[in-house]
C-alpha cells in the first residue's frame, strides 16, 4: 500500500516456502514470485496455484518490504543486476513504467494478455500499460472512496446521496467543527491526493508522460494544479485536520475519523475491515460503525465527475526469467476473477476485473463493493512515467507541510523543482 | 636492532624477516584494502557520470558536474549543516558524559568497578539500529512513556509528536547517539586517567591544590593524548551517523545527513553518478577532518598502535 | 583508589552514582525490554508498564507468522557475524605479530591502512560495491556481507592484538630461537598460548561490530538469503496489514541483544582492557 514510514514499514508475511502439491520432482521448475506484504492471502494463491499446476512448476513466494517506495527499490536493483529469479513480481502501479521501459519486463504473450484482460477495469488496465502495450498483468486495483460519519453529514445538511465537492466537505467541516480525515503527512499519499485532485479537473499532471528526463514537464503550476494546492492549502491552514496533520497518513486518518470529531475522510476500502475488527476486539464503539457511510471520492468542479485515487499492483515477469512461458501460466492462474474475489475478502484489496464483482459472498463483507468498482472504473493513475520516484518526490517535498503551501507559486515553484531534479541540476 | 649489522648472516636475517612479515601481515592488508581502496576509486571514476541504474543506455560522461550539482544545491548545505551539528553536540556532551562516568569507574572501589564496567559496556555492545528503536518507542507519540512522564515539562504536551519538528527530531537521535557512543569515550578516558602519575597528584595535593585544580593542572593536561585520540575518533564515527537518523524520521523533518543523502540519491533513486560524488564529497571530509586533528592539533593517531611495533623502534 | 573505609556521606554518594549510571546504561534496554512484552492494547497506552505481560510478540517470532522472516535472519546474521570474525580474527593475529615482532619495510604503511580504513564513512563504500557484487554475483549473498565486514573488523582487531602482543613476554620466543626453532613454530609453539586470551578479546570486540552493522545489511541484500537481523526488522508487520509491528520488532530486538548481554556479563574485563589498550595505550 502507498504509506507507511520505511522504519515502521513492515509486516509479515507467511511465507509459504513450505511447498505442496503432488506430481511434483527435482526438476519441476521453481518459480519465485516477489510478493508485497498481505495477510497471507498471495502466499495462499501461490499454494493454491502450485497445485493446480500439477507438477508443471512450483510458485514460490518472497517477501517484498512494507512500503511501495522501498519494494520499487528492492526490485529495481534486482532487475538492473539481471537477477533470474524474479519471475513473478507484485509490482505496484506506478513504478510499472519504469520497469517497462529499459526493458526489464518480460513481452506479455498475446494469449495471455487477451486471457487475462478480457474484463479488467479503466483504471488499472491503464496504469498496467506503457507506449500502448501491455506489460504487466491486472491483478488488485484499490481506489479510494469517501467515508463520512452519517451524523456529521446530516448536522452539515449535507444530501450524500448526491456527488459532494472538496468544497462541501470543507465548509461542513468548518460548521460543525469536526476534522476530515485526509493524508497530510510527506509520503506517496500526498502525490495520490494532488495527483486526484488534478485528475477530477481533467487534467494531468505530466504534459506528455511519455518524455525524456530532461524533457518531461509538470503543470503542477496550471489553473488545475492551483486549484487543487488550494483546496489542500484551506485545510492545512485552517486546521481542518486536527493538530497531528504532518503526521496524519492512511492509518492516522482512520483513527482520526473513528474519533470524537472525525466527519469526513478520503481513504482506501481497507478502512472498513479495520473499523469492523476494531469494533469486534472492543477498541470501538458499535454506534462508531453504524455512523459510517460511503460515497464516490469528492469532486473539485460540481459537475465534473471525480477522478479517485487507484492504487493496487499488476503482476510482471522479469526479462532475465528462466521460465517467462511458466512464469505468465502461473500469473493467468493467479489472476483469475475467482482468485481475484477471494483475495479481495482475505486481504481486503478489490478486484481489477469486472466480472470478479459478481460474487454474492461480496455483500456481507463489503457492502460498498459496487461503489468500489465505479470508483476503479472512474480512478485517474499516478503518472505513469519512468521517473515517478522524482516526480512523486519532488511533489512530496514541496507540498507538506500542508499548511505552507501557497496555491499561486507551490506548483509553479514544485515544477521547477522537479525539472532542475530530472535534468541532474539538483538533488533529492 | 639490525641497524648495525653488516654481516652477511644478519642481512639474511633481515630479508627473511621482512618477507616473513609481509606474508603474515600481507593478506589483511590486501584485504582492507581491497574492500575500501577499490571502491573508493571505482567511486571516482562513477562519479564523473550521469548514470542511471534503471536507463543503462543515457549514461553519460558529465566530467564534475555531479559536484557542481551538489556543491551548489542548498539540500547539501542543510545536510552537512545538520551533520556538523550533531557531530559537535555529541562530542562535546559525549566528552563531558564520558569523562564524569571514567572518574566514577576510576574511583570506584574493586567491587563496584566490575558491576559499573558491565553496565556500560551494554551501550556499547548493542546494536545500533536496537538503541534507536529502543528510544524511538520511548519518545514515539504512539506508542512512547515520555510525553505522559513529562508532561510537567514546559513544552511537552501528549500531542508533542517528536519527530515532525527538526529540534525535537534531532534531540532525540543525538540522545539515542549519546547514549550508544558515551562508553566508548569513557573507556579511552579511563584509560588516560590510569596513565596520569600518582606522584604528580599526590605532589599537587600537598601542594594544596583543590579538586578543581588538580583536575586542570594535573590531570586534563596529562590525558591530553588521550583526549585528543577520543574526540577525534567519535567525531569521525559521529560524521558517519546513518543508523539512528534511518530509523528514527528517515531523513524527514529536516534530519537528512549526509550518510542518509547519499543513500537516497544511490539505493532509492539508482543515481549512481550523483550518489558517487556524494561519496568521494563525505570520504573527502573525513580526509580533511584527520589532516586538521593531526597538522592543526598534533593529535598523534598511530600512536596506540604504532608505539606499540616494538623492537623496531627500540 | 579510594581504598579503606568509606565515611557514611561517601556511602550514600557511591550508591547514588552506581544507581544513576546503571540507570544510564540500562533504562533504554529495560524499556524496550517491557514493550517487548506488551499486548497490543498495551501498546497504544502511552504508558511504561504493560497491564498484563503477554508472549505474543515472541510467539510471532520464533513460532509465529514472522518466524519465516526473522529465524532466516537470525541465522544468516550469526552465520555471517561468526565467519566475518574468524576470518579477521585470523587475519589480524598474523598480522599484529608480524607488527609487534618483525622488522620489515611498509609496517607504518599497514598501519596508516588501518587506521585510514577505520574510519572510512561505510556509505562512501556502498555504491560501488553494490555495482561489483551485481556484476560479479556477490549482490544478496553471504560472501558479499563478509567481505565488506572485514573492512570494519580488520582495523581494530590489528590494533587490539597489536597492543596485547606486545605485552607477551617474548623471552619465550626467543628462548624457543636459540633452541633451534623457527620463526614460526617459536610463533606457534611458544606463543599462540599465551596470546590467545588476547586473540579471544578481539574476537568479541569484532563480533560486536559486525553484529552491529546495518548499512551493508540493507544495502548489499534483497532477499531472506543474506538478509541480516538488523536489516530484516525494517520487514516486520504488526498482526493485521495496519498494525504498527512495535511489538515484533521489540521481541526481535531484545533476541539479538541477549549476546551482546551475555558476552558483556562472561567477559567484560577482557573487553574492557581489549578496548582501551588498542586505542590509547601508549
Amino acid at each position: 500500500m502507498t504509506g507507511s514510514r520505511p522504519r515502521v514499514a513492515a509486516t509479515a508475511m507467511i511465507a509459504a516456502l513450505a511447498l505442496t502439491g503432488c506430481g511434483e520432482t527435482d526438476d519441476t521448475p521453481v518459480l519465485t514470485w516477489y510478493i508485497n506484504p498481505d495477510d497471507g492471502g498471495q502466499a495462499a494463491l501461490a499454494e493454491q496455484c502450485t497445485d493446480e499446476a500439477d507438477g508443471e512448476y512450483i510458485i514460490q513466494t518472497s517477501l517484498l518490504p512494507n512500503d511501495a517506495p522501498a519494494q520499487r527499490e528492492q526490485l529495481a536493483r534486482r532487475l538492473a543486476a539481471g537477477d533470474s529469479s524474479l519471475d513473478i513480481m507484485s509490482v505496484d502501479l506506478p513504478f510499472i513504467p519504469e520497469f517497462a521501459e529499459p526493458g526489464f519486463l518480460a513481452p506479455v504473450p498475446d494469449d495471455v494478455a487477451e486471457n487475462t484482460t478480457e474484463d479488467t477495469l479503466d483504471g488499472p488496465l491503464e496504469a498496467a500499460t506503457w507506449g500502448d502495450e501491455l506489460v504487466a498483468i491486472p491483478f488488485t486495483a484499490n481506489p479510494q472512496l469517501l467515508w463520512y460519519r452519517e451524523s456529521v453529514a446530516e448536522e452539515a445538511g449535507l444530501d450524500m446521496d448526491e456527488p459532494v465537492t472538496w468544497d462541501d466537505i470543507i465548509d461542513a467541516a468548518r460548521e460543525t467543527d469536526t476534522y476530515l480525515g485526509i493524508q497530510g503527512v510527506r509520503e506517496e499519499s500526498m502525490t495520490v491526493w494532488v495527483n486526484a485532485l488534478i485528475a477530477s479537473q481533467g487534467e494531468t499532471i505530466l504534459a506528455d508522460e511519455q518524455a525524456e528526463a530532461d524533457q518531461l514537464q509538470p503543470q503542477l503550476g496550471s489553473e488545475a494544479g492551483q486549484r487543487a494546492a488550494e483546496i489542500i492549502s484551506t485545510i492545512g491552514s485552517e486546521g481542518l485536520a486536527g493538530p497531528g496533520v504532518a503526521s496524519l497518513d492512511e492509518e492516522q486518518g482512520m483513527r482520526l475519523f473513528q474519533g470524537d470529531n472525525g466527519s469526513f475522510m478520503v481513504n482506501w476500502p481497507f478502512v472498513w475491515p479495520a473499523t469492523n475488527a476494531a469494533v469486534e476486539g472492543g477498541d470501538l464503539d458499535e454506534e462508531v460503525l453504524d455512523d459510517i457511510g460511503w460515497a464516490q471520492y469528492p469532486r473539485v468542479e460540481a459537475d465534473t465527475e471525480s477522478a479517485p485515487p487507484l492504487g493496487g499492483v499488476a503482476l510482471a515477469v522479469g526479462a532475465e526469467s528462466e521460465h517467462p512461458d511458466l512464469a505468465y501460466q502461473a500469473v493467468e492462474c493467479i489472476v483469475q476473477p475467482e482468485n481475484q474475489a477471494d483475495y479481495f475478502l482475505t486481504d481486503g484489496l478489490p478486484p481489477s476485473s469486472d466480472s470478479a464483482y459478481a460474487d454474492d459472498r461480496f455483500e456481507d463483507e463489503f457492502p460498498m463493493a459496487e461503489d468500489i468498482r465505479e470508483a476503479i472504473d472512474n480512478a485517474a493513475p499516478r503518472p505513469q512515467t519512468p521517473f515517478y520516484n522524482e516526480v512523486s518526490e519532488g511533489i512530496q517535498s514541496r507540498f507538506t507541510p500542508i499548511s505552507g503551501i501557497d496555491p499561486e507559486t507551490t506548483g509553479e515553484q514544485t515544477d521547477t523543482f522537479i525539472q532542475q531534479v530530472l535534468r541532474g541540476e539538483r538533488l533529492l | 636492532m639490525t641497524a648495525t649489522a653488516e654481516k652477511n648472516p644478519a642481512s639474511r636475517r633481515a630479508r627473511q624477516e621482512a618477507r616473513l612479515g609481509w606474508y603474515l601481515a600481507g593478506p589483511a592488508f590486501l584485504v582492507m584494502l581491497a574492500v575500501t581502496a577499490y571502491p573508493i576509486a571505482q567511486a571516482l571514476f562513477d562519479s564523473l557520470f550521469s548514470h542511471r541504474l534503471t536507463a543503462p543506455d543515457e549514461r553519460e560522461f558529465i566530467g564534475l558536474g555531479n559536484y557542481t550539482t551538489i556543491l551548489t544545491d542548498p539540500v547539501f548545505g542543510r545536510a552537512m549543516a545538520v551533520t556538523l551539528f550533531i557531530t559537535v553536540v555529541t562530542v562535546a556532551v559525549e566528552l563531558v558524559l564520558g569523562f564524569a562516568l571514567a572518574l566514577v569507574m576510576h574511583k570506584a572501589l574493586k567491587r563496584l568497578r566490575g558491576l559499573l564496567r558491565t553496565s556500560i559496556l551494554v551501550p556499547y555492545g548493542i546494536i545500533t539500529v536496537v538503541s534507536a528503536f529502543a528510544w524511538y518507542y520511548m519518545f514515539d507519540i504512539n506508542s512512547g512513556f515520555i510525553n505522559s512522564w513529562f508532561s510537567w515539562v514546559p513544552g511537552i504536551t501528549e500531542d508533542l509528536d517528536w519527530f515532525s519538528n527538526f529540534w525535537t527530531a534531532v534531540t532525540v537521535i543525538m540522545l539515542s547517539e549519546i547514549w550508544k557512543t558515551t562508553p566508548f569515550i569513557a573507556l579511552l578516558l579511563l584509560a588516560g586517567l590510569a596513565q596520569v602519575p600518582d606522584d604528580l597528584l599526590e605532589a599537587s595535593r600537598v601542594d594544596g591544590a583543590t579538586w578543581w585544580q588538580q583536575m586542570y593542572k594535573v590531570i586534563i593536561p596529562n590525558m591530553k593524548a588521550a583526549i585528543m585520540v577520543a574526540v577525534l575518533f567519535r567525531a569521525l564515527d559521529a560524521f558517519r551517523i546513518f543508523d539512528n537518523v534511518f530509523i528514527m524520521t528517515g531523513g524527514e523533518a529536516g534530519t537528512e545527513v549526509l550518510a542518509l543523502l547519499t543513500y537516497h540519491q544511490t539505493i532509492s533513486r539508482l543515481e549512481i553518478g550523483l550518489g558517487s560524488a556524494l561519496s568521494v564529497i563525505m570520504f573527502l571530509c573525513v580526509v580533511l577532518m584527520c589532516w586538521a586533528a593531526i597538522k592543526l592539533f598534533n593529535v598523534d593517531l598511530a600512536r596506540g598502535t604504532d608505539a606499540s611495533s616494538g623492537k623496531g623502534e627500540k | 583508589m579510594a581504598a579503606g573505609k568509606l565515611t557514611s556521606k561517601q556511602r550514600v554518594a557511591w550508591t547514588f552514582l552506581t544507581i544513576g549510571v546503571l540507570l544510564y546504561a540500562l533504562f533504554p534496554v529495560a524499556s524496550i525490554f517491557v514493550t517487548s512484552f506488551k499486548t497490543q492494547a498495551d501498546l497504544g497506552s502511552n504508558q511504561f508498564w504493560p497491564t498484563t505481560w503477554t508472549w505474543d510478540n515472541y510467539e510471532m517470532i520464533f513460532v509465529g507468522g514472522a518466524q519465516e522472516l526473522f529465524l532466516t535472519a537470525l541465522r544468516n546474521s550469526i552465520g555471517i557475524t561468526l565467519i566475518a570474525t574468524a576470518v579477521a580474527v585470523v587475519l589480524s593475529t598474523l598480522c599484529a605479530y608480524a607488527i609487534a615482532r618483525l622488522n620489515f619495510p611498509g609496517k607504518r604503511i599497514i598501519l596508516g591502512t588501518a587506521l585510514a580504513v577505520s574510519i572510512f564513512p561505510v556509505i562512501s563504500v556502498v555504491t560501488p560495491l553494490f555495482n561489483l557484487w551485481r556484476t560479479i554475483g556477490l549482490y544478496d549473498t553471504w560472501l558479499g556481507l563478509i567481505i565488506p565486514y572485514l573492512s570494519l573488523t580488520l582495523p581494530i582487531s590489528i590494533w587490539t592484538l597489536s597492543a596485547f602482543f606486545r605485552q607477551i613476554p617474548w623471552e619465550l620466543e626467543q628462548a624457543a630461537l636459540v633452541d633451534g626453532a623457527t620463526q614460526w613454530q617459536a610463533f606457534r609453539k611458544a606463543i599462540v598460548p599465551l596470546a590467545a586470551p588476547g586473540v579471544f578479546t578481539t574476537a568479541i570486540i569484532a563480533f560486536f561490530i559486525a553484529w552491529n552493522d546495518f548499512v551493508y545489511g540493507i544495502s548489499l541484500t534483497s532477499t531472506e538469503a543474506a538478509r541480516p537481523v538488523p536489516a530484516a526488522l525494517a520487514f516486520f508487520t504488526g498482526a493485521s496489514q495496519f498494525e504498527e509491528p512495535t511489538g515484533a520488532i521489540s521481541a526481535a530486538a531484545i533476541v539479538v541483544t541477549i549476546p551482546v548481554v551475555v558476552l558483556v556479563l562472561l567477559f567484560q574485563r577482557q573487553i574492557v582492557s581489549g578496548l582501551t589498550q588498542g586505542a590509547v595505550k601508549g
